[in-house]
């Protein structure tokens, strides 16, 4: 599957935007202007569904004129790119994205064509997926670790520096009962939350 | 490749003159036609790379400009446009992007760097006392007499002596001074291990566009430089850096965790810095300094890291692999060709002698100097990406272990083996050991493009 | 709108093509997901966490209803999306100095393009076909590739260590403790904030 690669799934999405010419402030710019208030730390709605490693949001709105001798040409419609890389199968992504951030994916997609809303997760489902693009070719550095064994693996790897660094030069029957109490600590340490860009300290 | 002129290029970028004393004046210049005029007066005193068929000289003189001091000598507004962002923004205003904040922040800079009072770099080095003020007096004659400049400050520097001799020394006790690259088309005699590696192991000198502008450089293209071409040829950026180094921390520190580390104080301090105190690359010799290779040109500069990848020779944030990682990346040196920058520059203050009474608040550090042709691309890219950033050397965002601006304190890691007499070693609560206490960014024109600005000639399109 | 969160870049770039050479294109594509060493040189740079391109044929943009106009275009288009570590011009340097080749064989095919090499005129054109990116989320802002990597081998290395230090004795344990602290010695480096692009 082009759109895969090990465990992580490459979904592009180009959502048509509405064009509506008696709108006030036509709906690419409400768009821009709410991706741009939406927060990206651990607040970020895609943090609440954690399997996202990355994601973004954007407004296309035309394709590029690269000047001469290509010939000029636009789009009809703006569209909005939803560009996630996530772990597991796309059919459980977007019905977590539709039940457990619903009114973030509805004050996002209300501004495209066709949009069912996230409270019919089945015709949300089919419309995300009419609006799919099948990825050509999809490369993931690491393809074989979920988010939570990232976030886990980069707070053990915090707390053993810090180990090492405080028991340096300790005599072995300390070292181990260190160790052992260390380990106990590390493994009892909450689950990290996502986006937040800390490692919480053992 | 052209061949150089070198008569056209100004001295101090061909060659480290090696002269044992300096004075870097730092000029602020009228903002009329006397800057042009002074300029114009100076012009026969500054000493371009010539051959000395009749020995060395008892000073030279060479000059940089900032680009507020390019404004004062009236270059046309296409020219002074057409420099690079960052020259056209200063030293002061890329700290950010540089790394320096906090304790090296510009607010803590010396007034004439914080207030950006500086158009002018007048470098005068010497061979004696005598020499330096007898040439220095002329400098100050001609500002005096067009009015077309005068000295906010100036940064005395020398060579250090230990124990009554000159040395190449720094105040942390280093010999200094190894591993300039060599560039296509000078004369100097290349050494292996100073230019860039090729695919079957030698080194080449680097394209010539790595340093001056108007010649081709590594990425095969002219470097970006100011128009028009005679304004840029030959000419270079120089970026100058007041760097303070805190002597009592650097060796109450060795001496702290000299006593912690098997290898004891003065192999800490080689895994540190990469080289051993007298200059020996710990890479082709971990365990002891070697005189044998200090003294061989063949063999002083003249290594690699790719057969030492886990570190235990040289370790992989040791300063020199930091700055210079040369194979250290893989794609045999091909992402580090474009990131050289050549050093000048002279120790201020005077030597401390080991066991002396010394502290860090005495004036005492290196007045350092890069060369480049393009600030962003070399230099800052150095000092941002491996000085205070770690990830190309995939040590995350550890900083150089002796550069990095820290005052909360970072880690440095000695790889070692299971060998106990080599074992892995984290030095912890790394005190800032180096400070920068204020500088700029300079453009260093050659000779035509000095006539040029200071006739008012440069075509202005 | 925000290209940058933590420590980590969203590049989106899109190139017209000419129709007939989109076939040649899905052709090299092919062979590059079916040819590993070509996929080395990507991992070996390692600063890239993900990455995509994505042809979108000229008749094939979603459309969702009849009262939306179809597209009336000439060019098949070429999408890149990029999730990458360090500065733009660090990004771009790179790619130019060490994939020019196989760059050239997934661009040559877009109107204008001039190549990877010299990388001026390049930066020139991906400026010129880069969109920018109105929200971005990275659910570990604070890691690079090189970070995310070190710190599954320092936890599986700790895994290892963990597992056999059950039943042993304090000596047998320390000797265990050297050997995890070797294999684990470059893999240390802290996580935190990226230095800022120029």
């Amino acid at each position: 599957m082009p759109n895969e690669s090990g465990s992580v799934y490459g979904l592009t999405i180009l959502s048509p935007i509405i064009d509506d010419p008696h709108a006030r402030i036509s709906h690419d710019l409400q768009l821009r202007m709410h991706l741009g208030a939406l927060p990206r730390g651990e607040d970020s709605p895609f943090a609440k569904v954690s399997s996202t490693h990355m994601a973004r949001l954007t407004v296309m709105n035309d394709v590029v004129y690269v000047g001469m001798p290509a010939c000029e040409e636009h789009l009809q419609s703006q569209y909005l790119v939803f560009e996630s890389n996530f772990d597991g199968d796309l059919d459980t992504y977007l019905r977590r994205m539709a039940t457990e951030i619903p009114d973030h994916v509805d004050s996002v997609w209300s501004h495209c064509i066709g949009y069912p809303g996230a409270g019919d997760v089945a015709a949300f489902e089919s419309y995300m997926k009419k609006c799919q693009l099948t990825t050509t070719f999809y490369f993931a550095d690491v393809n074989d670790k979920t988010v939570q064994q990232t976030l886990r693996a980069l707070q053990t790897q915090a707390a053993v520096a810090s180990f090492i660094e405080r028991n340096q030069g300790k005599p072995a029957a300390e070292l181990q009962n260190a160790f052992t109490k260390f380990l106990g600590k590390l493994r009892a340490a909450p689950d990290p939350r996502p986006g937040s860009g800390k490692d919480q300290s053992i | 490749m052209s061949k150089l002129n070198e008569t056209d290029i100004q001295g101090f970028v061909l060659r480290g003159y090696n002269f044992p004393l300096a004075r870097y004046m730092f000029l602020h210049l009228a903002d009329d036609d006397r800057a042009g005029q002074f300029l114009d007066r100076l012009l026969p005193s500054i000493t371009t790379g010539e051959h000395w068929d009749d020995g060395k000289p008892d000073s030279t003189v060479n000059i940089a400009f900032t680009h507020k001091g390019l404004r004062r000598l009236r270059l046309p507004a296409a020219s002074l446009l057409s420099f690079p962002v960052e020259f056209l923004e200063g030293m002061q205003a890329r700290s950010a992007v540089l790394g320096d904040t906090g304790r090296n922040a510009p607010e803590r800079w010396e007034s004439i760097w914080r207030e950006e009072r500086v158009n002018a770099w007048l470098g005068v080095n010497a061979m004696s006392e005598q020499a330096l003020e007898s040439c220095c007096a002329d400098m100050l004659r001609i500002m005096e007499e067009t009015g077309g400049a005068s000295v906010v400050g100036w940064q005395d520097a020398a060579a250090l002596k230990v124990d009554g001799q000159l040395t190449t020394k720094e105040h942390f006790g280093f010999t200094d001074g190894f591993g300039n690259p060599d560039y296509l088309g000078f004369e100097r005699s290349t050494q292996p291990g100073q230019g860039k590696l090729m695919p079957d192991g030698s080194w080449a000198p680097l394209a010539t566009g790595e340093l001056l502008l108007g010649y081709a450089d590594e990425g095969g293209e002219l470097p970006v430089a100011p128009i028009p071409h005679l304004l840029a040829n030959n000419g270079t950026f120089m970026v100058y850096r007041k760097l303070h180094q805190n002597v009592a921390a650097f060796r109450r520190y060795l001496e702290e965790k000299g006593r912690q580390y098997v290898g004891g104080k003065e192999k800490l301090a080689a895994k540190l810095v990469g080289r051993w105190r007298d200059g020996t690359p710990v890479e082709l010799s971990p365990d002891s300094p070697d005189p044998a290779i200090v003294m061989d040109k063949k063999r002083n500069v003249n290594f690699t890291f790719g057969n030492d990848n886990a570190g235990t020779r040289c370790p992989i944030g040791a300063h020199v692999r930091r700055t210079n990682p040369r194979d250290a990346f893989g794609f045999e040196g091909r992402l580090t060709n474009r990131r050289r920058i050549t050093r000048r520059g002279l120790p201020y203050g005077p030597y401390a002698p080991e066991g002396a009474e010394v502290r860090d608040d005495e004036e005492r550090g290196v007045a350092f100097m890069v060369l480049n042709a393009n600030l962003a691309r070399q230099f800052e890219f150095v000092q941002q990406q491996w000085i205070e950033y770690g990830n190309d050397s995939h040590l995350g965002n550890e900083k150089d272990p002796l550069l990095g601006n820290r005052d909360e304190g970072g880690s440095f890691l000695i790889q070692g083996t299971e060998d106990p007499k080599n074992p892995p070693f984290l030095c912890g609560a790394l005190p800032g050991f180096v400070e920068l206490r204020g500088g700029d960014y300079f453009f260093i024109p050659g000779m035509t493009a000095l006539k040029m600005m200071s006739t008012g000639t440069v075509d202005p399109r | 709108m925000t290209n940058i969160t933590g420590k980590t870049y969203a590049m989106n770039a899109i190139t017209p093509m000419k129709p007939w050479k989109t076939w040649i294109l899905r052709g090299f594509f092919f062979l590059l997901g079916h040819i590993k060493p070509l996929q080395a040189d990507l991992v070996n740079l390692s600063f890239i966490h993900f990455a995509r391109w994505v042809v979108i044929r000229r008749d094939s943009f979603p459309r969702l209803s009849a009262a939306q106009p179809a597209e009336d275009l000439q060019y098949d288009y070429l999408l890149f999306f990029s999730n990458f570590n360090g500065t733009w011009n660090q990004y771009i340097d790179a790619f130019s100095a060490v994939l020019g080749k196989g760059l050239n064989l997934v661009w040559f095919w877009s109107e204008k393009y001039p190549g990877a090499v010299p990388v001026t005129p390049f930066k020139q054109y991906i400026a010129r076909v880069q969109f920018e990116t109105d929200f971005y989320y990275t659910a570990y802002p604070h890691a690079t590739t090189n970070d995310v990597k070190a710190a599954h081998r320092v936890q599986q290395a700790l895994d290892t260590l963990a597992d056999g230090s059950g039943n042993t004795s304090p000596a047998e344990f320390e000797q265990a403790y050297v050997r995890f602290l070797v294999s684990v010695q470059r893999d240390l480096g802290s996580t935190g904030l990226a230095p800022i692009g120029v």
